[in-house]
């Protein structure tokens, strides 16, 4: 499991072919919610940004920094959240 | 206008939209230099209650370049944060405020200074205090004496302001950007019309400024103060710029946003109105996205800028040489891209290499007039621009001069320039609140009681 998926996750919009998702503490996401938090885990407001639906990027923005995933099935997870599935 | 709302972008969000950048060696102490950036343009003075500020949200930055890349080699990073005294009410003031630390004044604004040098960062100054807004005589009944306390020294030198100032640009919006009309030439226009005076559309406006005293030889790449006009290295290039967060999420709970994510360039300011006239439109907000050192991508509109096919089509028949001109303008391609070399000016250097960037280039060597010239170096006055820029420097219209061909026989003693390429101008004179003798310079603001509504005129 990447660092990523380990992270709590839910879905706050999308538009196009970008999907922006707003990070919170209290998960919605059930199969998330049920994971268990890494001792790195972010302790603060993220945003998650797919640019490219096709691609396998996240890009996580967290206090002034950035980390990129490279995670298709994260991608896919975030884009069938957003279609409502 | 020098660079206010000058992009469509950053013409939405004027807290981070830069106006003005000014490098200049103190004519108070010529051992140092003054680097000053305004941001948030065509304030107001009368716009309360909620008076205008630094965003707590843009980092503010003033770079320096001294190696000849045209990179940034020292960043001056300025952060602010604002607090709410009483929560209870509305005003921004409930009293007279007469120091920087009276609780009468609800919204204080502080500040940090970073210098940011080979990748290490080293915070020179922590809340520092903003003085407030010029709201009025009762309000802030002896301004100068609010604005002076916020003048802060720094560590190894310097000193350092950040607050609201007069704006001291001076520029004939309303006649420049109807069709290109100049009011003194108005009868030469394509669209005919008696001549007058220009006005002033600045006039009574203030700004937000940050404003930094430095040592020279603080700046330079090898820690000297310079003396050799002619050595590379006593030029520096200079630009400042805003970033926001990448990303800005609504904060329901408090109803406002919350930035995440890494700072983003979204305003940038070297040479005044480079983004405003010489960039498209289109690309006007991508440039202000990028930094000086990938200016090549600019380039072309440089050698063959608008600006000089226009003139003549406005003007038939007052600019034939111009217009006949065909070749790549070398000169404005030295005046705001690479500097200009050795052996062009006699006696006059500001080259910082041949990477091509827009910066404002200034020989430190170079000390300040006992006269200034508002026509810089074009008048004989080499502390002037395009030698940096002074508050008082005319750059409307030197950079209208140059551009109609004033220059162009620097780079190419075969042409000769129109007659009037060194009359143009916009008629307008700097009739801004005046300057200060010493740091930080720019005039204090209008004040919000004060100050009187214009006219109106639809027809």
């Amino acid at each position: 499991m990447s660092e990523t998926t380990r992270r709590n996750v839910i879905i706050a919009g999308a538009t196009g072919a970008a999907a922006v998702v707003g990070v919170a503490g209290s998960a919605t996401v059930a199969q998330a919610a049920t994971r268990k938090r890494g001792a790195r885990s972010a302790q603060e407001p993220v945003v998650a940004h797919v640019e490219d639906h096709t691609s396998d990027t996240v890009t996580l923005m967290v206090g002034e920094r950035e980390v990129v995933v490279h995670d298709r099935d994260l991608v896919v997870r975030l884009l069938d959240a957003v279609g409502g599935n | 206008m020098s660079s206010h709302r000058e992009a469509p972008e950053i013409a939405k969000d004027p807290v981070a939209d830069g106006t003005d950048t000014y490098a200049f060696v103190s004519p108070e102490n010529p051992d140092s230099v003054v680097l000053i950036a305004n941001f948030i343009p065509l304030q107001k003075p009368d716009a309360g209650p909620n008076f205008h500020e630094f965003g707590d949200d843009v980092l503010y930055e003033i770079h320096v370049s001294n190696r000849g890349t045209s990179e940034a080699d020292i960043t001056y990073q300025f952060r602010f944060t604002t607090e709410i005294r009483n929560p209870n009410t509305f005003l921004y003031n409930v009293g007279p405020i007469s120091s920087l630390g009276d609780t009468n004044w609800n919204r204080p604004q502080f500040y940090s200074v970073t210098r940011v040098q080979n990748g290490r960062s080293r915070i020179l100054a922590e809340k520092v205090p903003c003085p407030p807004v010029n709201v009025g005589v009762r309000s802030t009944p002896d301004y100068p004496a609010l604005a002076n306390a916020a003048i802060r020294d720094l560590p190894r030198g310097g000193r350092v302001f950040a607050g609201q100032r007069a704006d001291a640009f001076h520029v004939d919006l309303g006649s420049i950007f109807d069709l290109g009309a100049l009011r003194p030439f108005n009868e030469a226009h394509l669209i005919s019309m008696p001549a007058m005076d220009g006005r002033n559309a600045v006039q009574g406006y203030n700004v937000h400024s940050i404003a930094l005293e430095v040592p020279i030889d603080q700046l330079t790449a090898d820690g000297s103060k310079p003396t050799d006009v002619l050595d590379p290295a006593s030029t520096v290039g200079v630009w400042a710029t805003a970033s926001r967060q990448k990303s800005r999420i609504f904060d329901r709970k408090t109803g406002t946003f919350q930035g995440m994510g890494p700072w983003k360039q979204v305003s940038r300011l070297g040479n005044p109105l480079f983004n405003e006239v010489i960039v498209p439109m289109a690309r006007k907000d991508k440039w202000n996205s990028r930094k000086p050192e990938g200016d090549k991508a600019f380039q072309k509109l440089v050698y063959r800028p608008e600006l000089a096919g226009l003139l003549p089509v406005l003007y038939p028949g007052v600019f034939p040489n111009l217009a006949a001109y065909d070749k790549d303008r070398a000169d404005l391609h030295a005046i705001l891209l690479t500097g200009i070399p050795e052996g062009v000016v006699p006696g006059f250097a500001n080259f910082t290499g041949p990477v091509p960037a827009d910066m404002l280039r200034l020989n430190v060597a170079i000390p300040p007039s006992a006269e200034e010239n508002s026509l810089g170096l074009v008048a004989g006055d080499a502390a002037g621009f395009p030698n940096g820029r002074r508050i008082s420097d005319d750059v409307v219209t030197i950079e209208l001069r140059a551009v109609a061909g004033l220059t162009l026989p620097l780079v190419d003693p075969e042409f000769t320039p129109d007659g009037a390429a060194a009359a143009i101008e916009d008629g307008t004179t700097n009739t801004n609140a005046p300057l200060l003798d010493g740091f930080p310079f720019l005039g204090h603001p209008g004040g919000g009681y004060q100050f009187q509504p214009g006219t109106y005129d639809a027809s």
